[in-house]
């Protein structure tokens, strides 16, 4: 908190644009230029998240999913690192494992919800593989990729310094690699909570993608666009608290530190 | 007797690398001994393997044929530290820690080696600047922490491969004067390559000048212009008639050098 006022400053703009969005949008509803039957004005919606979320609707449903989201992202992101990690430092586990991934990852991943019940219990644990298929790829590209365009020098540097096997691993290739590892991360968050909500809108009675086709399928309108607002807001929130941690844990990295 | 054997003794190296399927030979049977507390400086053309053959003392690389000897007179002590001419430090490592770097490495305990960094940064200048990171610094304070690493992991030699050669005039000025002093203060044998004449003659006591490719020592000139030596010594007319004799020299290798460019494939 204590930079946020120096950053405002800075990057006003950002405070700014989703503000001028909503005001936009409210004064269109208002005027007439959109119909608020399919197109409620932000202030309708507003009451209609309140509502929800007093009821006790908004948390039975929003907590579903956070769950998932939770425990599928933390097996993608340590599975991720590690098979990433990996594919870095072995040329032949990459190699391996490329065109298997390369073949895996444009698969829509709500299409592996089928073929993941016939493996796993159909059901929640179902649910939770199939969201953190995607995140986990997102997150093992970027590691790789991390220990990959390391320095050559630094390496080199560091080798001659007398850091070698772990040392060299734990003191250089994993530090170095962090940074692209956290952009995986911030990806990989992102897409859980995407393909949550979607397979939650295919094949669930509780989450906030369940919620929204529910409101949809009975004509709640408003209802369905608090639910959007809640899932735009969770995912921001998500991926700016992962930044902030980054930067809490990366004070090194420049663009954390000066932009 | 101790004081006459050679610190370092470079017998008959060669090296050759392969380069789209053929074999081009960079160092061609080197041979040169440096005396312990010697700072020796190599010059040469573009090409000549001046890195080449520091990168071979320092172990990053194997020669072809050949020795290398460097006296281990401090059991424990790394044979060689290097100053690469990229700085090449870790960036996620705060100025301290990436002099600790070295003795951490070689296990040394947390406080003794925190506080030979410190020593270290206070001779380079650096001690208010420990707890920054690389990025924060210029080129030229991240090349003083390359400079206090490399000294802190007390090595046998000390090898400098360009160190201010990405620096500015100025820049450059001061710490060639820095880097005499601190090498009076540690009184360290110092292998020096370097393409600018002016700074080999300011700061060796001798120097080898190799030919272009592939590199072969043409010739060694001693620099007989007293100690200590200030960048006032460039006024001298010794200063300028050995610069002269050198580069008369030095002239013949590099256009030797770019007529072979030239007419390369």
């Amino acid at each position: 908190m204590r930079r946020l006022t120096p950053w405002l400053a800075e990057h006003w703009i950002a405070a700014v644009s989703p503000v001028a969005l909503v005001i936009l949008w409210e004064w269109a509803s208002a005027a007439g230029g959109l119909r608020e039957a399919f197109f409620p004005r932000p202030s309708t919606i507003i009451v209609h998240v309140s509502r929800l979320a007093l009821d006790g609707t908004l948390w039975s449903h929003a907590s579903a999913t956070l769950a998932r989201v939770g425990c599928a992202f933390a097996a993608a992101a340590v599975l991720g690192v590690a098979v990433g990690l990996g594919m870095g430092l072995w040329r032949r586990l990459r190699d391996g494992l490329d065109p298997v991934f390369a073949v895996i990852y444009p698969i829509p991943s709500v299409l592996f919800l089928p073929l993941v019940s016939f493996v796993v219990p159909a059901g929640e644990v179902a649910t939770i593989v199939t969201i953190a298929v995607t995140s986990f790829f997102l997150v093992a590209f970027t590691t790789t990729h991390g220990v990959r365009q390391i320095d050559r020098l630094v390496v080199e540097a560091a080798t001659h310094y007398g850091a070698r096997g772990r040392r060299l691993f734990t003191a250089v290739l994993l530090p170095g690699a962090l940074p692209h590892i956290f952009t995986g991360l911030r990806l990989g968050l992102g897409y859980a909570l995407i393909v949550a909500v979607a397979v939650e809108i295919v094949a669930a009675s509780r989450g906030l993608g369940a919620l929204l086709w529910l409101s949809w399928q009975v004509l709640k309108v408003e209802d369905m666009y608090a639910t959007f607002f809640v899932i735009a807001i969770l995912g921001a929130a998500l991926s700016y608290g992962l930044a902030a941690v980054r930067a809490r844990l990366l004070p090194w990295v420049q663009d954390v530190a000066h932009r | 007797m101790a004081a006459t054997s050679p610190k370092v003794r470079v017998s008959g190296v060669s090296v050759t690398f392969q380069a789209r399927g053929q074999s081009v030979l960079a160092l061609d049977r080197i041979s040169l001994d440096v005396a312990a507390g010697e700072f020796l400086c190599v010059v040469g053309p573009s090409g000549s393997g001046k890195s080449t053959l520091l990168r071979v003392l320092a172990g990053l690389l194997t020669q072809s044929t050949g020795e290398v000897r460097i006296a281990a007179d401090h059991p424990g002590s790394p044979l060689t530290a290097m100053v690469f001419q990229e700085h090449a430090l870790l960036p996620w490592r705060t100025v301290l820690d990436n002099v600790t770097f070295g003795p951490e490495n070689r296990g040394v305990a947390r406080g003794e080696r925190e506080a030979r960094a410190r020593e270290m940064l206070a001779m380079v200048g650096l001690t208010r600047f420990a707890r920054h990171y690389p990025y924060q610094l210029s080129g030229g304070m991240k090349q003083r922490v390359g400079i206090a690493r490399a000294i802190a992991n007390d090595p046998e030699v000390l090898l400098m491969d360009e160190p201010l050669a990405a620096l500015d005039a100025q820049t450059r000025a001061i710490m060639q004067e820095e880097l005499l002093r601190i090498w009076a203060t540690l009184g360290k044998t110092v292998i020096y390559v370097t393409h600018s004449l002016e700074e080999a003659l300011l700061l060796g006591d001798r120097v080898v000048l190799l030919t272009a490719r592939p590199g072969r020592v043409s010739e060694i000139f001693r620099v007989d212009l007293g100690r200590p030596r200030g960048l006032e010594v460039r006024a001298s007319p010794a200063f300028g008639a050995l610069l002269d004799k050198i580069w008369s020299q030095l002239r013949e290798e590099v256009l030797r050098a770019m007529a072979e460019e030239r007419d390369a494939p």
